[in-house]
């Protein structure tokens, strides 16, 4: 029984951190069909960015998130206006171009990082980086907490901003149907920048948030990188619930997996994959799609 | 055959004897290099088949060549020889490209992609666990079993033959099929076009090629392991390739594979830039993203048609 | 005139050619030339780059003293060393490129099990001695007479833990039987300690493995796998890690509240950089290496001063072993008299250096072409200490087991 309250309190915490990372993928796929590959680079580049706050200003990466995301913010809009916007439009369907492109951005990512940073492994240490508490009969480090705390005050403001602004709606229509938004007269341009703006303030978050757990190089954010794509074709795009819902369950598979079989943890990875294979070729939309079918089928 | 044919087959060929004969005058240094040039110009070649004609992109090609590979070494450490492991590895590189391709050709476009970078990692993960393929470890050819010339001589054939071989798929009936189905996949269907069964077997060519040049790789080395052919870098190399040449067309991989081959060289040259090949690499990738889709080739033939214009326009 | 203006000019050019021509030649004859092919860049870059510098060092050094002795003459050093970029065919093909274009009259192999291995299979092609200080996976040697080795094998790194551990429960500190959950990084190295491991269980009851994991390189999230560990219940957990893990998996393990009576990481442990990022959560962890700067000859004491006095820090295990692989390279030169392949291959094939500053104090090789030398332990104290605690005669420290709780 203990064992499974641990998996199910560990699979929460992580869902958090996924939830936040995988968000900043959807709402730029969803508003632009955009996949941007440079997000492991963001995130990447919000870790370095909390360590350097730490060790330059002794600002605590907790504490750092408020400077982190409104630059991180800014750089996406940046980032947006010079290189993506030039990309040919494909209209409705996602490009190829952006995705190499992007993923082109992410290889110079890497490269500044080695330059600024060097290749050397990076970790920030507090004071209370190693403590934990006892939640449940469950140890659970104090980073943890803070971490799932943040992803989940995040995500409460960014479900606040989808549902009770205008612009949220903006966002929510294009990524529905975008055509008809944009002949009910939404600015598509306007609410392309902001889009990416918010994706890589949630890609340079999470980034942030990661850098309190691990170690990290500027190689890091591959791993992640594969599980956000994998939590955005589960959860689809729909919503920010459906993308906490994905997270979880991903995350779930992988502490239960560990917990319960005994299937060696290094193919992990590869169970993620082919969980995003099978994925992508049963449930194109994702678990919203199956919840719709169950519902569907019910009511007929 | 019309006299374009002709000059082309001409010029091929005698590439080809040129290839055959190096190794007589050419001294063991720039024999590796013109080595690492052809088995980038396969590669990119073969992927372009499926990449460039049918416009798939796959981020995962660095299976095919692995398997290509581990099966030559594995059937060499118990006694087969080359022309035998050769052929054999080919084939299992092609199967295994069926295996993925029914399911992943469902997808369109990126989410392919993503399919592909999905199970590229999933292989590589998959092979460093297999203790009967060494694990992490890798394995070893065995003894006596380097040729070099005969090696060399067979992956600048090769190479040569790929080339010949894209031509005859861009002029062929298959050729404009994949087009087809590149340009708009619902039209090509809607005129009869099976699009999956086209699709898988490009697919199936393009990777029985790579597992060829795979095997010939293992041989050359003498070594294999998970992180040397299965490697993510190694997937992308094979897509920076023919798209900073010239995707879709017969020339641009060929030259894409040369510059990359030249760029590898130089960048260890200058030190200052020695740390910096990731982003010589995604700069490229950005400015042909952003101005010149076509690539090195789409660049040359735009501005020669520039120039024409205006020899003729001031004339 | 002008015909024997021509004649003269050109039997003048004749000679100054012939002049310029011999002029480098004989230069080049005077000189020993040495290739070394190293990850300065790339994954490895980071103990790929301080190889690069040791033996740059120690090249320096001879080179200051004059040169090297061969057969009478002092001959000075020409180092070619090049930059793999990690990547394994480039690295055979860069040594292909010293043996065959630049004639090199030895190589220095580079840094990693899997390089070295891509490397290793080129001196055989051309009869030139190679000796490598970065890999000490047993699968590389014994397969050619040309390839040597500096480093002992992993699988005695692992069996020199479970001495060290044996030794304890002699003295009473521990008590069998004891159980051990053993987790190794999916690379060579991992498997060749886990092999150690294994094969000392196996021939020593007492010890068993209850659990055993091979985990990827760089997947941070190690929760999951230290949840299966704490459900094993074991006495003593080996891993064998980079340091990248190393730091992420011992942070999980603190935080999960996990103990185990010993806790080694592998090689890691006393590194710098790891006590930097986990302060006293490395505390009285055990590590057992190469080599460290802590061994009580007098010939270590040397290196570390002059070391120290030319890099402005201590040495760590990988300076000394690159520059010890130059040594014996040099060594051998010296021995064989000439520059003569073979002399030099037989040369190193017997050598045995007696003020080697590596464990045991004496540098040889195995019929295989690889050292197998003694391995240190070494056990991290409160306070940023680190105590040398085997082989036992050169203690600095006592060793504590169990580790205390809390």
């Amino acid at each position: 029984m203990q064992q499974v309250l641990d998996v199910l309190i560990n699979s929460l915490l992580a869902a958090g951190l996924y939830a936040t990372m995988a968000y900043g993928l959807a709402v730029i796929y969803g508003v632009m069909r955009i996949i941007n590959l440079a997000h492991a680079g963001i995130m990447m580049l919000g870790a370095y960015a909390t360590f350097t706050l730490f060790t330059h200003f002794a600002i605590d990466p907790f504490l750092s998130v408020i400077f982190v995301v409104p630059l991180f913010f800014a750089g996406g809009v940046a980032l947006y206006r010079t290189v993506v916007r030039r990309l040919p439009r494909s209209g409705s369907t996602p490009s190829m171009e952006s995705l190499l492109l992007l993923f082109g951005v992410w290889l110079v990512l890497q490269n500044l990082a080695y330059v600024l940073w060097s290749g050397d492994t990076q970790s920030i240490l507090t004071s209370y980086t190693l403590r934990s508490v006892s939640l449940l009969g469950v140890r659970v480090g104090v980073p943890s907490l803070g971490v799932f705390g943040m992803s989940a005050l995040s995500l409460l403001v960014l479900e606040f901003v989808l549902h009770r602004t205008y612009l949220g709606k903006a966002i929510r229509a294009v990524t529905q149907n975008r055509d008809a938004a944009l002949l009910s007269g939404v600015d598509a341009d306007r609410i392309s920048a902001v889009a990416f703006g918010i994706g890589t303030a949630f890609a340079g978050l999470a980034g942030s948030l990661l850098s309190t757990l691990f170690a990290f190089t500027p190689d890091f954010g591959r791993s992640f990188l594969l599980k956000a794509f994998c939590i955005i074709v589960l959860g689809g795009l729909e919503s920010v619930t459906g993308v906490a819902a994905g997270a979880f369950v991903l995350a779930l598979l992988e502490n239960g997996t560990a917990a319960f079989t005994t299937v060696p943890t290094s193919l992990q990875d590869a169970l993620s994959f082919t969980l995003l294979v099978v994925t992508l070729v049963v449930l194109p939309h994702g678990l919203p799609e199956l919840s719709r079918l169950v519902r569907d089928r019910g009511r007929a | 055959m019309t006299s374009k044919k002709a000059l082309e087959a001409t010029g091929l060929l005698a590439v080809a004897v040129a290839l055959f004969f190096a190794p007589s005058f050419l001294e063991r240094g720039t024999l590796n290099d013109v080595w690492s040039v052809a088995l980038a110009v396969v590669l990119a070649s073969s992927w372009n088949l499926l990449g460039g004609f049918a416009g798939q992109v796959s981020i995962g090609y660095s299976a095919f060549l692995g398997i290509g590979a581990y099966t030559t070494v594995l059937l060499a450490l118990n006694g087969t020889p080359p022309v035998l492991t050769l052929p054999l590895g080919a084939l299992l590189a092609a199967a295994f490209s069926v295996i993925i391709g029914y399911p992943t050709f469902r997808l369109r476009g990126p989410y392919f992609t993503i399919a592909t970078i999905g199970v590229g990692e999933a292989v590589r993960v998959v092979a460093s666990s297999l203790s009967f393929a060494g694990g992490a470890s890798g394995l070893r050819m065995p003894a006596g079993s380097f040729d070099f010339e005969s090696n060399f001589r067979a992956m600048t054939l090769l190479a040569v033959a790929l080339v010949w071989i894209a031509l005859a798929v861009s002029r062929s009936a298959f050729g404009s099929a994949l087009a087809a189905v590149k340009q708009d996949i619902d039209a090509a269907e809607a005129l009869g076009v099976n699009s999956t069964r086209l699709k898988v077997t490009v697919h199936a060519l393009s990777a029985a090629l790579v597992g060829l040049a795979g095997g010939l790789f293992a041989i050359n080395f003498q070594y294999v392991s998970p992180g040397s052919v299965f490697d993510f870098r190694l997937s992308l190399t094979i897509v920076l390739m023919p798209i900073v040449g010239g995707v879709g067309t017969v020339a641009g991989p060929v030259l894409g594979a040369i510059l990359f081959g030249w760029l590898q060289l130089k960048l260890l040259e200058i030190p200052a830039l020695l740390d910096s090949s990731l982003f010589v690499y995604g700069a490229l990738l950005i400015a042909v993203m952003l101005f010149e889709p076509k690539g090195l080739l789409g660049l040359v033939r735009r501005l020669s048609a520039r120039r024409l214009r205006r020899f003729y326009v001031d004339a | 005139m002008t015909g024997m203006r021509w004649n003269r000019s050109l039997s003048f050019s004749v000679l100054s050619l012939a002049l310029s021509l011999s002029g480098p030649a004989a230069a080049q004859e005077g000189t020993i030339r040495i290739g070394a092919v190293l990850p300065v860049t790339g994954k490895e870059s980071k103990i790929g780059g301080a190889y690069k510098l040791a033996t740059e060092f120690a090249v320096k050094e001879v080179n200051d003293a004059g040169g090297l002795d061969v057969g009478g003459k002092k001959m000075k050093v020409a180092l070619s060393l090049l930059d793999d970029t990690s990547d394994g065919a480039r690295s055979a093909q860069l040594v292909e490129q010293l043996m065959a274009q630049q004639k090199v009259h030895a190589v220095i192999g580079g840094y990693g099990s899997q390089l070295v291995q891509a490397q290793s299979v080129v001196p055989e092609r051309y009869g030139i001695p190679y000796i490598s200080g970065g890999a000490g996976a047993t699968s590389i040697y014994g397969r050619s007479k040309w390839v040597f080795g500096v480093l002992s094998p992993v699988e005695n790194l692992a069996s020199t833990q479970m001495e060290f551990l044996s030794d304890l429960v002699a003295q009473g500190k521990l008590r069998k039987p004891l159980k051990i959950a053993l987790l190794v990084e999916n690379t060579e190295h991992g498997k060749d300690f886990e092999k150690g491991v294994k094969d000392y269980a196996k021939a020593h009851p007492g010890f068993s493995v209850v659990l055993d994991e091979s985990f990827e390189l760089y997947a941070p999230d190690f929760r999951p796998l230290l949840g299966r560990v704490a459900a094993a219940k074991a006495d003593l957990f080996m891993c064998d890690a980079h340091l990248e893990d190393f730091i992420s998996m011992q942070r999980t393990y603190t935080q999960m509240g996990l103990y185990h009576q010993m806790v080694t990481y592998g090689a890691r442990g006393a590194d710098e950089a790891g006590r930097k990022a986990l302060g006293a959560a490395t505390d009285y962890i055990f590590a057992s290496g190469w080599w460290s700067d802590l061994l009580p000859y007098p010939q270590v004491k040397a290196f570390n001063a002059k070391w120290k006095a030319a890099a402005g820090s201590m040495p760590q295990w990988y300076h000394a072993t690159a520059y010890e692989t130059v040594r014996a390279l040099f060594a051998a030169i010296r021995k064989a008299g000439s520059l003569n392949p073979e002399a030099i291959r037989a040369a190193l094939a017997g050598i045995e250096l007696k003020d080697s500053i590596l464990p045991g104090g004496v540098l040889k090789f195995t019929k295989t072409g690889q050292a197998v030398l003694p391995f240190v332990v070494t056990q991290n104290k409160p306070g940023g200490k680190v105590d040398l605690v085997w082989p036992k005669e050169d203690r600095t420290g006592d060793p504590v087991a169990p580790m205390p709780k809390g």
